[in-house]
């Protein structure tokens, strides 16, 4: 027969090709090796698909540490710069290719999680219409808190993804890379969902503006998130640096803000607003903030803060940076108080002391979960009273 | 407290109609433009000669959840083949012994250009200033991961239940060993994140996914399914469906600097360099997997890259940018002719390289022979006697102690690697165009075979300084370099790489390679 096959002939179904094929197969196979990335140390017992899909994608040579090839890059920038380099980063770490996403989350299975969670939106949204629900949303807080304040927040949620393009350029590892990717990837489908939100109420109440006019302008100009913008800005173009753009971001800024503007604001205080509709959304997000939690502090703690060789120093430096971007998360959030002066006010709920009781939960959380794990000294209580002399 | 107008209005329109409403993804997009705002340091860390305009729009409109599941669609259909009827038919198991091998290369190869992707148009979503733009690229990261994913499945699958697993178990560390891995490094990776930002996007989208994904990725799957393998046409066309928005992002690139005066100055010189980068390599060495990894042929490499490459990118969609300035490129014509010869030529240096590879190769059979002959006329008398002269040297048997490489070392044709492409040539023993110039540089040698890369090289040397194999492994014997890169299977002693697939040959082990004596020398010091 003609070793040109026609006609989409299939070797696997053609008899004659079939036949051709299985006579050239060895009787047994040649190797009895059969898992792939079997040099792979596994972070549990065994190594899982995420470990076998994504580990040493990353073509870095032995020089960057954690790398299985040898030699230059074969081309590098304009002016010599290499395509990857240890010098992208002041950290250091004596394999880039530990991280872990505790939840093993190759592409398959964060979109398809993701998938479902918007299948669900479109369910319940259209539960909620037909429900009637709007009608019980407390006029103000509709109008003037989700068509103007949350509107807003979209813009340092959307300010926060954008940071992650040049960490996804630059960062030194794949599975590193992947989770930069999806924890970025999360931040504006926050700031798309919140858009969401406001569509789906102009098509309920008449009148209500989807446009993002008022909350850019609100962003851009007003009071309440002004800190929050410059800080957000600084994050996003004002650092270089890969490894801080990522702590910044994810573990001062938005544990501590995000976390009060998300938590302690439209989810605590939504409901007694007549608002079942925005938590729908602001849930969504806190299960983001914690499966990102889980891969930022795989990465700054469990990887960086207790390497073998550099932890010590990796631990100063995440604590030098704390000092940097603490004070600037503290005046977003004090300049964020301005908000409670625009709503109604409910005894204890939004009273002075309720707010602060809110601020002692962020801060609390947050001192035990991102401050402890490096060592980072802080007074709570003072940084608090700093915020609180934000308010109205 | 009263109700607003607007709650009366809501509940009155609530009274008339109870239609349950939802929020679709194109109407959230259509608020993305104006998603970003203006601040001092609003500007890209990649520094580009060109100006992306600011309102440049994306012509697949997606946002993440919505791109999420249209994604999660396609993996239950690709994972379902694959985990179900292929594996009930044993599939894995009836796929050609050449074309698994080629399955190790093509597939873990690919996996380096589809990750380095991802770090690409990273750099593109923080240089183009849009925020539909920017949209655009952020699908494109999220798909360069999945593709990845998907590569690595390819491999993953032919290990756990293929005919020979070695080489796709560990393709991510023994691929560093030979001469191919460099060039494809250049190509795929390097050259797709390293430069001005628009000269990046120009490399991958516009020439690599554009024109020469349309034969790794399409042709690719005919000539597995030719050869028994269906687990590729099911990932590869999987990965293709993604691959049309990645050529509508190039595509706006393109359309995104049209208005910028650099455009016009240096546009066509970046398209140029791209297309000789991504040719040089791609041009001899998918020629060279489809027809010499395989037994079963589709049709000749000449005629597919004659279609894909010169009709329908170099002449369609090339075309189609014609408005903006576009032109095809000044090297598309050398090309032409390297599509005819050059993946020849390389097979012959491949197979005398064959120790440092993570893969059987096999020598062309009668049969094979007869058709490059009738497809290729002048086959024989240039490759034809030498594989036979091989062969009947021993060149499959390991009690020979013959190696090729030795042929090359009788005959005096020197094996040199283009500094720029880092594709392996034999200037005095090639049938395609191949000219040896070397140049001096910083007290060290550089080789290059052609005028396009050379050009390359002298307006920035700084940027090719990448070692090759005879320079890595300069006075290390060829054994000690294998064991040391991995290259053994489980049991220790026999090489993974092997210089046949026959079920009865023998395999060389790694005491065979010893035995040789082979130590490298770098050529260039000869001169």
């Amino acid at each position: 027969m003609s070793i040109e096959v026609s006609g989409g002939r299939r070797g696997l179904t053609d008899p004659v090709i079939a036949a051709t094929i299985l006579a050239a197969i060895p009787d047994q196979p040649l190797e009895t090796q059969r898992k792939m990335n079997y040099f792979v140390t596994p972070r549990g017992r065994r190594l899982n698909e995420y470990e076998v899909l994504c580990c040493y994608t990353q073509p870095t040579p032995d020089w960057i540490p954690g790398g299985l090839d040898w030699g230059d890059w074969t081309q590098k920038f304009h002016g010599g710069r290499p395509s990857w380099s240890n010098e992208s980063t002041e950290l250091h770490s004596t394999d880039w290719h530990k991280h872990r996403d505790p939840a093993f989350r190759w592409h398959a299975l964060y979109v398809k999680d993701k998938a479902e969670e918007w299948r669900y939106t479109d369910r319940f949204l259209k539960a909620y219409s037909a429900d009637g629900h709007v009608r019980s949303i407390d006029p103000v807080w509709r109008d003037e808190v989700l068509g103007d304040y949350l509107g807003a927040f979209g813009f340092s949620e959307y300010g926060l993804f954008n940071s992650h393009s040049s960490v996804v350029r630059d960062c030194l590892g794949d599975t590193l890379r992947m989770s930069s990717a999806m924890i970025g990837l999360d931040k504006v489908d926050n700031a798309q969902m919140i858009q969401a939100e406001r569509t789906f109420l102009a098509k309920l109440v008449p009148g209500f503006d989807e446009s993002t006019d008022v909350p850019k302008n609100e962003w851009t100009k007003g009071s309440i998130y002004k800190g929050a913008r410059e800080t957000v800005e600084e994050i996003w173009q004002g650092t270089y640096d890969w490894n801080e753009i990522l702590f910044s971001g994810h573990m001062v800024y938005d544990p501590l803000f995000g976390q009060f503007v998300r938590r302690e604001f439209f989810l605590r205080l939504s409901a007694y607003y007549g608002d079942n509709l925005t938590p729908f959304f602001i849930n969504q997000m806190q299960l983001y903030h914690s499966q990102t939690k889980g891969i930022t502090t795989d990465m700054f703690h469990t990887c960086l803060a207790d390497d073998p060789e550099f932890g010590d120093y990796n631990k100063r430096l995440l604590r030098a940076w704390s000092d940097k971007w603490l004070p600037r998360t503290v005046n977003a959030l004090k300049d964020f108080m301005g908000i409670f002066a625009k709503i109604p006010e409910i005894k204890g709920v939004t009273s002075k002391d309720a707010i602060e009781a809110a601020l002692e939960r962020v801060f609390d959380d947050w001192k035990r979960d991102y401050a402890d794990p490096i060592g980072y000294k802080v007074d709570t209580s003072a940084l608090i009273k700093t915020v609180l002399t934000g308010l109205k | 407290m009263a109700i607003s107008t607007a709650t009366k209005a809501a509940t009155d329109a609530l009274a008339v109609n109870r239609a349950p409403v939802s929020v679709g993804a194109q109407e959230v997009h259509r608020w993305l433009q104006s998603f970003t705002w203006d601040f001092d340091k609003n500007r890209t860390k990649y520094s580009t000669k060109y100006k992306m305009a600011n309102d440049t729009k994306e012509q697949f409109k997606l946002i993440a959840k919505e791109y999420a599941r249209m994604e999660s669609v396609k993996d239950e259909r690709q994972f379902g083949s694959l985990q179900d009827v292929l594996t009930r038919v044993d599939a894995a198991n009836r796929v050609h012994p050449k074309w698994n091998e080629s399955m190790k290369v093509i597939s873990n190869f690919l996996e380096v250009g589809e990750y380095n992707a991802i770090a690409a148009t990273g750099m593109l979503w923080d240089s183009a200033t849009a925020p539909e733009q920017k949209n655009g690229y952020l699908g494109q990261v999220m798909d360069e991961i999945r593709h990845t994913n998907q590569c690595g499945y390819i491999n993953y699958y032919f290990a756990k239940q293929g005919q020979d697993a070695a080489g796709h178990n560990d393709a991510r560390r023994t691929r560093a060993i030979g001469p191919l891995w460099k060039g494809m490094k250049r190509v795929f990776s390097d050259g797709f994140i390293s430069g001005d930002a628009v000269e990046c996007s120009i490399n991958l989208q516009l020439v690599g996914e554009a024109c020469f994904t349309n034969p790794l990725i399409v042709a690719v799957t005919e000539w597995a399914s030719a050869n028994g393998d269906e687990m590729t046409p099911t990932v590869f066309l999987s990965i293709e469906t993604d691959e049309l928005r990645h050529m509508a992002n190039g595509y706006q690139t393109v359309v995104s600097i049209a208005n910028d005066e650099a455009a016009s100055k240096y546009l066509n010189t970046d398209l140029n360099n791209a297309f000789w980068t991504q040719q040089k390599y791609f041009t001899p060495v998918l020629g060279m997997m489809f027809e010499y990894g395989s037994h079963f042929k589709v049709e000749p490499w000449v005629k597919t890259w004659n279609r894909w490459v010169y009709e329908d990118w170099g002449g369609i969609w090339i075309g189609r940018l014609g408005k903006y300035g576009v032109e095809s490129p000044a090297s598309l014509r050398d090309a032409k002719k390297d599509a005819y010869w050059a993946h020849h030529d390389l097979f012959l240096l491949a197979y005398a390289l064959w120790p440092t590879g993570f893969f059987r190769l096999t020598l062309p059979t009668a049969e094979e022979a007869e058709w490059y002959e009738a497809n290729y006329p002048g086959w024989y008398d240039m490759y034809g006697k030498v594989y036979e002269e091989w062969r009947a040297r021993g060149c499959e048997d390991p009690s020979s102690g013959f190696l090729p490489l030795q042929w090359f070392a009788e005959n005096n044709h020197p094996i040199y690697i283009d500094r720029v492409s880092q594709v392996p040539f034999c200037p005095s023993y090639s049938k395609g165009a191949s000219t040896l110039r070397v140049l001096e540089f910083n007290g060290k040698k550089h080789s290059f075979s052609d005028q396009w890369g050379e050009r390359m090289w002298l307006s920035e040397p700084e940027r090719y300084e990448c070692q090759n194999i005879f320079e890595q492994y300069e006075g290390r014997e060829l054994s000690e370099v294998i064991a040391e890169g991995h290259g053994l299977r489980s049991d220790g002693k026999t090489l993974i790489s092997q210089p046949h697939t026959n079920k009865d040959g023998k395999l060389w082990t790694l005491d065979d390679i010893k035995k040789i004596g082979c130590v490298f020398a770098d050529p260039l010091k000869a001169l």
